[in-house]
């Protein structure tokens, strides 16, 4: 910044230092402004981990009724319930997330290597614009896809009578299930993660892959074994991008995955996917309505606690796998 | 030169966005602004009511229309953030103290099957026992034409519909602990209308695409609803913070009190008079 300035002893230039302090001043004020949501929300949801303690991260009981009972507290602060167990919706979150995550990696590095390496140029020129329109539909467009087609096709034709009844005093199968849930939010963190992969194959030096070409390994390996691990970084960023978006989702899984804080048995075979499960961002818009009584509305603040640290603890995991893969990779981001 | 243009086209810029709020106030100052948020329910009645109002009036208020939830309603205009809360439910006793239920209509609540099943009919034992989870198939329940497990929608905790779909028909029994909870009148509809082993309960204007199962042998039409036979029936509210007064009043007042206003709320809802 300061290049000018030094060579030519003239002095900083003008505009370079009001640049430097508005530019200076935003980037702080974004800091501030990540540090006050932080205060903001714990001190919100402090409460309810207070009166639950470790407990508030356990199973037990009915969490939907545990809300409501939360909900329909005394007027008496002295009174207020806020007995919770959110495991149920722990254990979506990371059900969820997961395996859209895994499905989607899998997806995206593989049609990303097919766009950068393989795909004839007329084809290349299509997909690439259209991957970006589709990383940005709204989510909401996902979810009423998912709840006026995916949902009563998966109830009425996939799941089939005697799988409704084996479980039927326990849970309902009505087709909004952790399988729509994964399925359409693989589809919607996959453009994401595929945009973000193309980009950075494209930007590994030819040179090294022409090397590996040279020493008589064919495009498919030299792609694989060159190409893809100097991306990693890269990778890894959007692995970490998509599983924000992820975690983040609300309205769609809302819509789709069940509205009921059930938590999917694996023992339960096959039915397990059929099961319903809501996860913490979904809970949080399912029931934004009640934020007016206190002991619920510091409930619900409790779980954007847990999805904000979880989102900490993320952008770190991938802060430390990158700080592992920094030797023959290119520093990308 | 390059400089002084950039300057000129930022100048001219500022005084854009300068003289648009300046503008605004002028004639907006003139006359009140009525804002009202809450209650999916009772926002088309609503929005309806004002329309009707600006033309008897003649323009003599602003209007400004947000939805989001009885609860939202209740608390925004707790908090002062609206004139109006629009709720759906009764007051509760957590509410903040100082505000004023004023009822508007009422609203029928219907029981809802899929049109595949056409229930002819259902009482109030059956009703707990199907949402209470002691009956699960359909095969149990007299007139279904459905023998798969009956698939229950409900609303979530924080819904109006929710409380009074409790306190009228459940009576001390629980909801069973699968049922897929809803966000929306909307969602309920939805759901039920594209599962042909599924019952919900919507309110009368959410009933287009679905069977409505008569309760205790009357419809659930606005017939009954307006003769007082049919059981499921609850209150719309405006809330406001304190008796209204000056604009509110009047609007609040002409919603209660006159025949143009009945008859728009005759269409889909209940009239007080």
């Amino acid at each position: 910044m300061s290049v000018n300035g030094s060579h030519n002893a003239k002095p900083k230039d003008r505009t370079d230092q009001r640049a430097e302090v508005a530019l200076g001043a935003l980037a702080s004020a974004v800091l501030l402004l990540i540090g006050f949501m932080i205060v903001f929300v714990f001190s919100k949801a402090w409460p309810s981990f207070a009166h639950n303690g470790l407990a508030w991260f356990g199973p037990g009981g009915n969490v939907d009724e545990q809300l409501a009972n939360i909900f329909n507290s005394p007027a008496n602060p002295s009174n207020y319930v806020y007995t919770m167990h959110a495991w149920p919706l722990l254990y979506a979150t990371a059900l969820i997330t997961g395996a859209a995550v895994l499905l989607s990696t899998a997806i995206s590095m593989l049609s990303a290597m097919f766009i950068v390496e393989f795909a004839p140029e007329a084809m290349r020129r299509v997909m690439q614009p259209v991957i970006r329109l589709l990383a940005a539909v709204p989510s909401v467009v996902y979810g009423l896809i998912g709840i006026l087609v995916l949902v009563p096709f998966v109830g009425n034709h996939v799941i089939s009578g005697a799988e409704k009844d084996s479980v039927r005093y326990v849970i309902q199968l009505d087709g909004s299930s952790v399988l729509v849930g994964v399925l359409v939010l693989t589809v919607m963190i996959t453009p994401i993660m595929v945009a973000i992969t193309t980009d950075a194959l494209r930007s590994v030096p030819r040179s090294w892959t022409e090397g590996a070409a040279a020493l008589g390994v064919n495009r498919w390996r030299a792609l694989r074994t060159v190409g893809l691990r100097a991306a990693r970084p890269a990778i890894v960023a959007a692995v970490v991008l998509a599983t924000a978006r992820a975690l983040g989702e609300a309205i769609m899984l809302s819509m789709v995955s069940g509205s009921v804080g059930f938590a999917p048995n694996p023992l339960d075979g096959t039915t397990f996917i059929f099961e319903p499960a809501r996860t913490l961002a979904a809970t949080i818009v399912d029931n934004a309505e009640g934020l007016s009584v206190k002991p619920f509305g510091q409930t619900v603040y409790a779980f954007a606690a847990v999805l904000l640290i979880s989102s900490f603890f993320l952008s770190f995991a991938g802060w430390a796998a990158r700080q592992s893969m920094r030797k023959y990779t290119l520093q990308a981001r | 030169m390059k400089n002084r243009l950039r300057r000129v086209g930022i100048l001219s810029a500022l005084a854009i966005v300068a003289a648009v709020p300046a503008a605004v106030p002028a004639t907006a100052a003139a006359k009140p602004t009525i804002t009202m948020s809450g209650s999916t329910t009772v926002a088309p009645l609503a929005a309806l009511l004002a329309r009707k109002y600006l033309q008897v009036c003649d323009h003599c208020v602003n209007f400004k229309l947000l939805q989001g939830g009885s609860d939202i309603g209740v608390a925004d205009v707790a908090a002062g953030r609206v004139t109006i809360g629009n709720s759906s439910r009764d007051p509760k006793p957590s509410d903040p103290g100082g505000l004023v239920f004023n009822k508007i209509a009422n609203d029928a609540l219907c029981l809802v099957s899929n049109n595949a099943n056409p229930i002819p009919g259902v009482d109030q034992a059956g009703i707990q026992a199907i949402f209470g989870g002691s009956v699960r198939s359909w095969t149990q329940v007299p007139g279904s034409t459905q023998t798969g497990t009956i698939d229950l929608f409900t609303r979530t905790a924080a819904s109006g519909t929710q409380d009074a779909f409790l306190k009228i028909f459940m009576g001390t029994t629980k909801v069973f602990s699968g049922a897929s909870q809803k966000g929306s009148n909307g969602l309920v509809e939805q759901s039920v209308a594209s599962d042909p082993g599924g019952i919900g309960y919507v309110s009368l204007a959410f009933t287009k695409n679905v069977h409505t199962i008569p309760y205790k042998g009357v419809e659930c039409d606005l017939r009954n609803a307006k003769s007082g036979q049919y059981g499921g029936v609850r209150n719309l509210y405006m809330v406001t913070r304190g008796a209204p007064t000056g604009a509110t009043a009047k609007w609040i007042n002409w919603i209660t009190h006159t025949k143009a206003a009945s008859k728009i709320v005759g269409t889909q809802w209940v009239p007080l008079v």
